[in-house]
C-alpha cells in the first residue's frame, strides 16, 4: 500500500491573476496516520482535493499502488474515504438512509453495508439517533455522520479534514483513538489545526507553508530539532510587549510572580530557564526558520 | 439618517457580490438576447397586421414592453435567492446579530433585486437606441421619448417584481421550488387579465394597448383590435403607422409611481414573515423533530475498544446498480407530505379512468406537472445540499451514479403519468404512446441536463413550467412533448433532444469531476 505524490502542482486561475496553491510537492506515504500541518491557506485543503481526485493537479503525478490517478481515479476511489472540511447532508434522510445512500455511491452488497452501518452507528454514538432526519442534528452529530461516511468502504485511503472540528472534548478523544486504531493497515492523512490531534495519533507530520513541503519526519524528529530552544521566562506584565516584539512567543500565563512566557529562542534571555519542547514549538520553530530562510533567499 | 445608510451598504454589498458572479453575466445575456431577438423580428409588437414606425416613441414603448413581459417573469426567477444566499453563506446568523430591523433588511434585499432587473432593463434600453439608429425610418433619435417608457412603465414594474422576489423568499411555502411554480401561473394569470382588460397593470401592457389602439383607431378605423406581442415565424405587419409615444402628465407619473409605493408596500410587509434566521423557526418548517433533545438524550459512550468495525471483503461491485437506482429514487420521493402522493395516486388512477379523451389528456397533463419539484432537484442536488466532494470523490461518479439518478428520474416520469400510457398501451395506439415514452425520457433529462450545469433547481422549474404549459397544456406545435398532439417529427425530435441534453448532462457532470 503505497501514495506516491511527485512534484505534484496547482494553479489557480483567480480574478488577481494565477496563484499556485500548491508546488513541485512531493511526498510518499505508507501505512500510518500522516498529520498535515501548515498555516491558513498553506495548500493543505488543495492537497487533499488532489489526492481525494476532487480537482486535478496541474502538474506533476499521483500514484495510488503504481496506478497514476490522472489516468486511473477510481483505482484510489473505490478504498477511499474522505471527509471534507465543509460537506454537506440530504436533511430529509435519518443516518441509516444516508448511509445506505453512500453504500450504494460506494458499491458496496446490501449485506455488507447493513452490518457495517450499524457498527458504524454505535461507533460514532448515533445509534440512539439513527431514525432521525438529518436536517435536525447538532453540527457535531453531522460531522460524526460524515466520519461514518468516510468509513462505510473500509478505507485503504483514509482523507481526513479538520475532522474533530464541531465535536464535544469527549467525542474528540473517542475519534483520536479511532483514528490510532484504524491506522495500522491503512494509509490516513489527518489535516488540522489542533496540535494536539496530530500529537496524538500521528506516525508522520508534513509540514506545509506557501504550497510547498516544508518537513516530512516524524514527531520524534521535529521534537529534536526545537530541543533546547524552548524556554519558560518569568517576567512582569508591563514588559510582555517588549518581549514579544523580540522574541517567538508560544505561549502566556499570567501567574501570581508575574507572566510566565513560553518562548522559542537560540539563546536564552536573562532568567530563562529551559524546558522539553512541545509538537506546537516544534512547528512553530520549523515554521520560522523556513520562513528566516525564505527572506535570506530573497535578500541575496 | 443612519437606516438610509445601512439600506445603501446593505443593497450595495448584496448588488455587487451578485455582479461579480459569473451568473450575472449571464442575466445580461438573457437581457442581450431579447434585445436581439427583437433586432432580427423573431419578437414583435404588432397591432393587427400594422406595427408602429421605429421612431424614439415606438422603439421604447416595444423594448419596454419586451422587458417587462419577459424580465418579471425570468427576472423573478434569477433575482428570487438572495435571502437564501444569505442563509447558505451563514452571512444571515451574523446580519441577525446586529441592530438592523428586519424592514431595512427586506428593503434592502428588494432594492438589491431592483438594481439587477434595471440593469437588465438598461441593456434593453441600449438596444433600444441601436435598433432605432439601425433601422433608420422613424426620424431623429429623441432620448427623452424613447427612455420615458423605461423610466416610467420597466423600472415600476422591476421594483415589483424584485418586492414580490423578497416577500417569496421570506414565506415558507413560497420559498422552495412550490413559489416558483405558482409564480408562474400568477403572472400568466396577471399578464392575460391585464391584456383583456387593458387596466392600469403594473406590467405595462395595458396602458400601452389602450393608447395605442386608441391612436391606430384613430387612423384607421376598420382596425379590429388586435394587439399581441408575439415571438415566432408569424405573419409579419403589412403596415406601419405612426406612434408619438404617451403623454407623460403628472397624473399618469403618479400613476406608474404608485407601483413604486406598492413595491415598498410589498419589501416591508415581506419583513412580518422573515424570520432573522432563527435556527429554530428554519427547522420548524423543515423538520417536525426539534434539534437538540437528540443530544440530551445521548446513551453513554461506549469505549471505541468495545465497537468491532467488519473488515469488508472487496468484491466485484458490477451488480450494484439497481441498488444505486433505489437509493436515488429514494432521494428523490423522500421528504413529501402523504397528501403528494395521494394527489400522484389520484391523478394516476384518473388518468387512467376518465372515459373523455381531452379531459384524460388535461389529467395526464398534470399529473406530469405534479412531480416537477422532484425533478428539478436532478443534477442539483450535490451542489444544493453541498454533497458534491462525498459523492464526487466515490468511484464511478460520472458513469454509475449519474446514469442511476437519470433512470430514477424515468422511473418517477413513468410511475406518475403511467395512467395515459396504460391507457394508450391497452388501446394498443402506438404512435401516441411511442410520443408519450419518448416525453417520459425527455422531461427527466431534461431536468438532469439543467441541474448538472446550473446547480440549481430553478431553470427547470421555470423552463418546463413554462413548456408544459405551452406544451401539453395549450397544444402548440413542437412543444407538446407529451405527445397528445402527436407527429412522428416531435417523437423523433423529443429523442433526439433527449440524447442531446444526456450528452450535455454527461459532459456537464464530467467537467466538474476533477479527474474525469
Amino acid at each position: 500500500m503505497q501514495l506516491i505524490i511527485d512534484k505534484a502542482g496547482k494553479l489557480y486561475h483567480g480574478r488577481n491573476g494565477k496563484v499556485w496553491a500548491l508546488r513541485n510537492f512531493s511526498l510518499e506515504l505508507r501505512p500510518g496516520v500522516l498529520g498535515l500541518l501548515g498555516p491558513n491557506g498553506a495548500g493543505k485543503t488543495t492537497l487533499m482535493n488532489i489526492v481525494a481526485t476532487i480537482t486535478r493537479a496541474t502538474e506533476g503525478t499521483v500514484t495510488w499502488n503504481g496506478a497514476d490517478l490522472q489516468r486511473d481515479p477510481d483505482a484510489v476511489r473505490a478504498v477511499l474515504g474522505y471527509l471534507p472540511q465543509d460537506f454537506g447532508v440530504y436533511p430529509n434522510l435519518n443516518a441509516v438512509e444516508f448511509l445506505q445512500y453512500f453504500a450504494a455511491v460506494k458499491g458496496l452488497d446490501a449485506a455488507s453495508a447493513r452490518r457495517r452501518i450499524d457498527e458504524l452507528l454505535q461507533l460514532v454514538n448515533l445509534a440512539d439517533v439513527r431514525k432521525r432526519p438529518l436536517g435536525g442534528y447538532s453540527g457535531g452529530m453531522r460531522q460524526r455522520i460524515g466520519i461514518a461516511q468516510a468509513l462505510l468502504n473500509d478505507p485503504q485511503l483514509l482523507i481526513v479534514d479538520e475532522p474533530t472540528a464541531g465535536l464535544d472534548p469527549e467525542e474528540r478523544v473517542r475519534f483520536r483513538n479511532l483514528l490510532s486504531d484504524l491506522s495500522g493497515d491503512r494509509i490516513v492523512i489527518l489535516s488540522t489545526h489542533i496540535v494536539s490531534d496530530v500529537e496524538a495519533t500521528a506516525t508522520e507530520i508534513a509540514l506545509i507553508s506557501g504550497g510547498a513541503l516544508v518537513a516530512h519526519a516524524p514527531p520524534e524528529e521535529l521534537l529534536r530539532a526545537a530541543e533546547g530552544r524552548v524556554w519558560e521566562w518569568v517576567i512582569p506584565s508591563a514588559e510582555l510587549g517588549a518581549a514579544k516584539q523580540r522574541y517567538l512567543i508560544s505561549g502566556a500565563v499570567r501567574r501570581a510572580d508575574g507572566v510566565h512566557v513560553r518562548l522559542l529562542a537560540e539563546f536564552a534571555p536573562a532568567g530563562a530557564v529551559p524546558v522539553a519542547a512541545t509538537l506546537e514549538d516544534a512547528y512553530l520553530h520549523c515554521l520560522s526558520t523556513h520562513r528566516a530562510h525564505l527572506a535570506e533567499a530573497q535578500a541575496k | 439618517m443612519m437606516r438610509v445608510r445601512v439600506l445603501y451598504h446593505l443593497a450595495r454589498a448584496d448588488f455587487l457580490e451578485r455582479v461579480r458572479r459569473y451568473s450575472f453575466l449571464l442575466i445580461l445575456a438573457f437581457a442581450a438576447g431579447l434585445a436581439y431577438l427583437t433586432f432580427i423580428g423573431t419578437i414583435t409588437l404588432q397591432l393587427g397586421e400594422y406595427r408602429g414606425v421605429y421612431n424614439s416613441a415606438w422603439v421604447g414603448s416595444m423594448m419596454t414592453l419586451i422587458g417587462t413581459a419577459y424580465i418579471t417573469l425570468a427576472g423573478f426567477y434569477m433575482v428570487k435567492n438572495t435571502i437564501q444566499r444569505d442563509g447558505q453563506t451563514r452571512l444571515g446568523l451574523v446580519l441577525a446579530t446586529t441592530p438592523m430591523s428586519k424592514s431595512i433588511y427586506t428593503l434592502g434585499k428588494a432594492l438589491s433585486n431592483f438594481a439587477v432587473l434595471a440593469a437588465m432593463v438598461s441593456v434593453l434600453a441600449v438596444a433600444a437606441v441601436i435598433l432605432q439608429l439601425a433601422r433608420a425610418e422613424g426620424g431623429s433619435l429623441e432620448p427623452g421619448r424613447l427612455l420615458a417608457p423605461f423610466i416610467w412603465v420597466a423600472l415600476p414594474a422591476m421594483a415589483i417584481t424584485a418586492a414580490v422576489a423578497v416577500l417569496f423568499e421570506t414565506l415558507p411555502v413560497l420559498r422552495g421550488g412550490v413559489g416558483n411554480v405558482i409564480y408562474f401561473f400568477a403572472w400568466s394569470t396577471y399578464l392575460g387579465l391585464s391584456g383583456v382588460t387593458g387596466v392600469n397593470d403594473y406590467l405595462g401592457l395595458g396602458f400601452f394597448m389602450r393608447r395605442m389602439v386608441g391612436a391606430l383607431k384613430l387612423i384607421d378605423p376598420s382596425y379590429n383590435g388586435g394587439f399581441a406581442l408575439q415571438v415566432g415565424p408569424l405573419a409579419h405587419a403589412t403596415k406601419t403607422f405612426l406612434w408619438n409615444g404617451v403623454d407623460w402628465t403628472p397624473q399618469l407619473l403618479l400613476g406608474r409611481l404608485q407601483w413604486v409605493a406598492i413595491a415598498i408596500g410589498i419589501a416591508w410587509l415581506s419583513a412580518l414573515f422573515f424570520h432573522r434566521f432563527d435556527p429554530a423557526r428554519e427547522g420548524r418548517h423543515r423538520n417536525k423533530e426539534s434539534p437538540e433533545p437528540a443530544e440530551e438524550r445521548r446513551a453513554p459512550t461506549a469505549p471505541i475498544a468495545e465497537i468491532h468495525l467488519t473488515p469488508l471483503k472487496r468484491t466485484a461491485r458490477g451488480s450494484q446498480f439497481p441498488r444505486l437506482v433505489v437509493s436515488e429514487l429514494r432521494l428523490m420521493l423522500k421528504g413529501h407530505a402523504w397528501w403528494w402522493y395521494l394527489v400522484a395516486a389520484g391523478l394516476f388512477v384518473a388518468s387512467l379512468a376518465v372515459p373523455d379523451g381531452q379531459a384524460r389528456h388535461a389529467v395526464a397533463g398534470f399529473a406530469w406537472i405534479w412531480p416537477v419539484l422532484i425533478w428539478s432537484q436532478m443534477g442539483a442536488r450535490e451542489a444544493r445540499h453541498e454533497t458534491q466532494k462525498l459523492v464526487f470523490s466515490c468511484a464511478h461518479a460520472l458513469d454509475r451514479q449519474l446514469p442511476a439518478v437519470w433512470v430514477a428520474g424515468v422511473v418517477v416520469a413513468i410511475s406518475t403519468g403511467g395512467g395515459l400510457g396504460i391507457r394508450l398501451l391497452i388501446g394498443g395506439n402506438w404512435p401516441a404512446l411511442s410520443g408519450w415514452l419518448a416525453g417520459a425520457l425527455f422531461v427527466p433529462t431534461l431536468a438532469l441536463a439543467l441541474g448538472v450545469w446550473s446547480g440549481s433547481s430553478k431553470p427547470f422549474e421555470a423552463l418546463y413550467t413554462l413548456w408544459w404549459y405551452v406544451g401539453p397544456m395549450n397544444h402548440i406545435p413542437g412543444m407538446d412533448f407529451m405527445g397528445i398532439a402527436r407527429s412522428q417529427f416531435s417523437t423523433q425530435f423529443y429523442l433526439l433532444a433527449t440524447m442531446a441534453l444526456l450528452t450535455a448532462a454527461y459532459l456537464g457532470r464530467r467537467s466538474k469531476l476533477g479527474y474525469a
